[in-house]
């Protein structure tokens, strides 16, 4: 039997889309001082520190190595991790991993990107296989937007439910002190009115590119009862891989796509004795690089049936104060600092339980949530917590 | 707790960036090993799209790999030519110029790109001809169209220029 891990501390930096005031390492030492400062403990207490950077999109290899005096990491173990959009994701399982192993009782999970420093595109570029795909896709935003269109074909969604979405979101958004983008939009039309980027995603279905930081203080069941009144306890994880090239064809008809999303919430719901989703988990915090992928995952989490994920947003059952909000925050499409995103799902799926969101705190009472990642060749991490085990 | 977003201030501070200029063209070669190999040198010699089956699922991958990711086992050389056409599945265009993800050129717009079910039933992602934006649609019939010059090929799945729409 493993060991119960829970999350003793939190802490984020704002996220914007320029921080000339700080370099790399100073910006994330604030996620930390904020984490420390939010668990009451001090940098020796960590036994070990896990780090999650994309380090090739700001240029710079082995960015942990550079900032082990400000994450806390000298003279201790732990290492960096890297594995695309779900980076942070795998940090946090990672730093699960180790404390529910008993081999640390204190350990932090550090994720950060500074996009102002490098251009995240040119580095895809310059680092991506260039033996496979030239010609052949347009990234994974081209990928997303054809997904958008059979979404668009198959489930009746109109425009109009994408651009709810976002107003979702940046109605969040602007309710939390740490997000990046807020707009202040005020109806549908507005957002329909923002250009297209790759048809048919406008600008404002997509996410921005922040730089931010943020970083968990995981602790063993003792230590953590010792270190606050208000553990949210790591319940499960689960991790799922894709084959390379194929990325998951929406509403595939052949009926050989695997989708890594059904797969991670198979399993982990069956382990928890999840049955019913939207009645056994009080909110999600999910990782929507676009507006159309927020209706498709509500879908592939089984939230509802499929084809009604747009339902779900028309009605405002996912807003903050319907009956199974998601996305409190402002998500992924508010805010995006690559290695720290899906630090960020569990850290506002934490603070929902802990009843400390502030002005995004969910109006029904949260007692479970869920946290996922997404990336690469459609991977998927999903990370559920509980306020008691 | 760490400082939350600063309000919109009336004068930006100075950004202190540094920037630093690259010349170097990039010394790289990579392998295309046994399996993608074959895929390339397919394209390259005989203008054909290849991939391998699974021995044990029957499942056909393109392009050909070691392993099927689904059953773990070694997928051998069952070696399959895949049709050159097939039928639009999804697609999108660029409206504004992104970045190739694999060369770091420029791509004009509108670059339709698709995700096409070939007619074995296999998908293939690749790019479709230039062609006005509004005449694309889910159902349209297309077929390959590859670089001529046999010294202009050599870049596996780029030596298909594009997919062209042919008649029902
Ligand atoms: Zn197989």
């Amino acid at each position: 039997m493993p060991n119960r891990v829970a999350i003793v501390g939190i802490g984020q930096t704002y996220h914007t889309t320029r921080r000339p005031d700080v370099n790399q390492p100073e910006m994330v030492a604030e996620a930390v001082r904020a984490a420390l400062a939010d668990a009451q403990l001090s940098i020796k207490d960590i036994e070990a520190v896990f780090s999650a950077n994309m380090e090739t999109f700001e240029g710079i290899f082995l960015p942990d190595h550079g900032m082990a005096a400000e994450i806390g990491a000298f003279n201790k173990p732990g290492f960096k991790v890297n594995t695309g959009g779900t980076t942070g994701g795998s940090a946090v399982v990672e730093g699960f991993y180790m404390v529910s192993s008993g081999l640390y009782d204190v350990a932090m999970v550090v994720g950060f990107e500074k996009q102002d420093c490098g251009d995240t595109t040119a580095a895809i570029s310059a680092a991506a296989t260039p033996m496979w795909g030239k010609g052949a896709a347009t990234g994974a935003i081209g990928e997303f937007a054809k997904q958008a269109l059979s979404y668009m074909e198959t489930s009746g969604a109109t425009e109009e439910h994408a651009a709810m979405v976002r107003l979702k979101a940046d109605r969040n958004a602007c309710r939390n002190p740490y997000a990046h983008l807020k707009l202040g939009l005020k109806s549908v039309d507005e957002v329909l009115q923002s250009p297209y980027l790759v048809w048919p995603l406008r600008i404002l279905d997509f996410c921005p590119q922040s730089c931010g930081a943020c970083v968990l203080i995981l602790a063993s069941e003792n230590k953590a009862k010792k270190i606050t009144k208000k553990p949210v306890w790591i319940a499960d994880v689960e991790v799922v891989h894709q084959e390379p090239f194929r990325a998951g064809v929406f509403g595939d008809p052949t009926g050989k796509e695997t989708y890594t999303q059904h797969v991670a919430c198979e399993r982990l719901y069956k382990r928890n004795g999840i049955t019913n989703p939207r009645r056994d988990i009080d909110t999600a915090e999910i990782y929507e690089p676009s507006n159309w992928e927020e209706m498709n995952l509500y879908e592939h989490f089984h939230f509802c049936e499929k084809g009604e994920g747009w339902k779900l947003i028309e009605k405002g059952i996912t807003e903050i104060e319907g009956e199974f909000p998601v996305n409190c925050s402002g998500g992924v499409l508010a805010t995006n600092p690559i290695g720290a995103t899906p630090i960020i799902r569990v850290a506002e799926a934490a603070l929902q339980i802990r009843g400390d969101a502030g002005e995004h705190q969910a109006t029904r009472d949260i007692k479970t949530a869920l946290a996922s990642a997404l990336g690469g060749p459609n991977w998927t991490i999903l990370t559920l917590l509980k306020r008691s085990l | 707790m760490a400082k939350a977003s600063p309000k919109k201030k009336a004068k930006e501070k100075e950004p202190e960036y540094i920037h630093v200029k690259f010349d170097m063209p990039r010394r790289y070669n990579w392998s295309t090993g046994r399996h993608l190999g074959h895929f390339y040198a397919q394209a390259k010699e005989n203008k054909k799209i290849v991939g391998n089956r699974c021995p044990q699922c029957k499942e056909i991958w393109v392009p050909p790999t070691l392993v099927c990711p689904k059953c773990k086992v070694e997928m051998g050389w069952d070696l399959v030519e895949l049709p050159q056409t097939g039928t639009v599945y999804q697609y999108t265009y660029l409206v504004l110029p992104l970045w190739d993800p694999h060369y770091g050129e420029k791509w004009a717009n509108p670059y339709p790109s698709a995700t096409i079910l070939l007619d074995n039933g296999v998908f293939y992602r690749h790019r479709l001809e230039d062609t006005d934006k509004d005449k694309l649609k889910v159902g349209t019939r297309v077929q390959a169209v590859w670089k001529e010059d046999y010294e202009e090929r050599g870049e596996g799945p780029a030596d298909i220029l594009y997919f062209k729409e042919i008649g029902k």
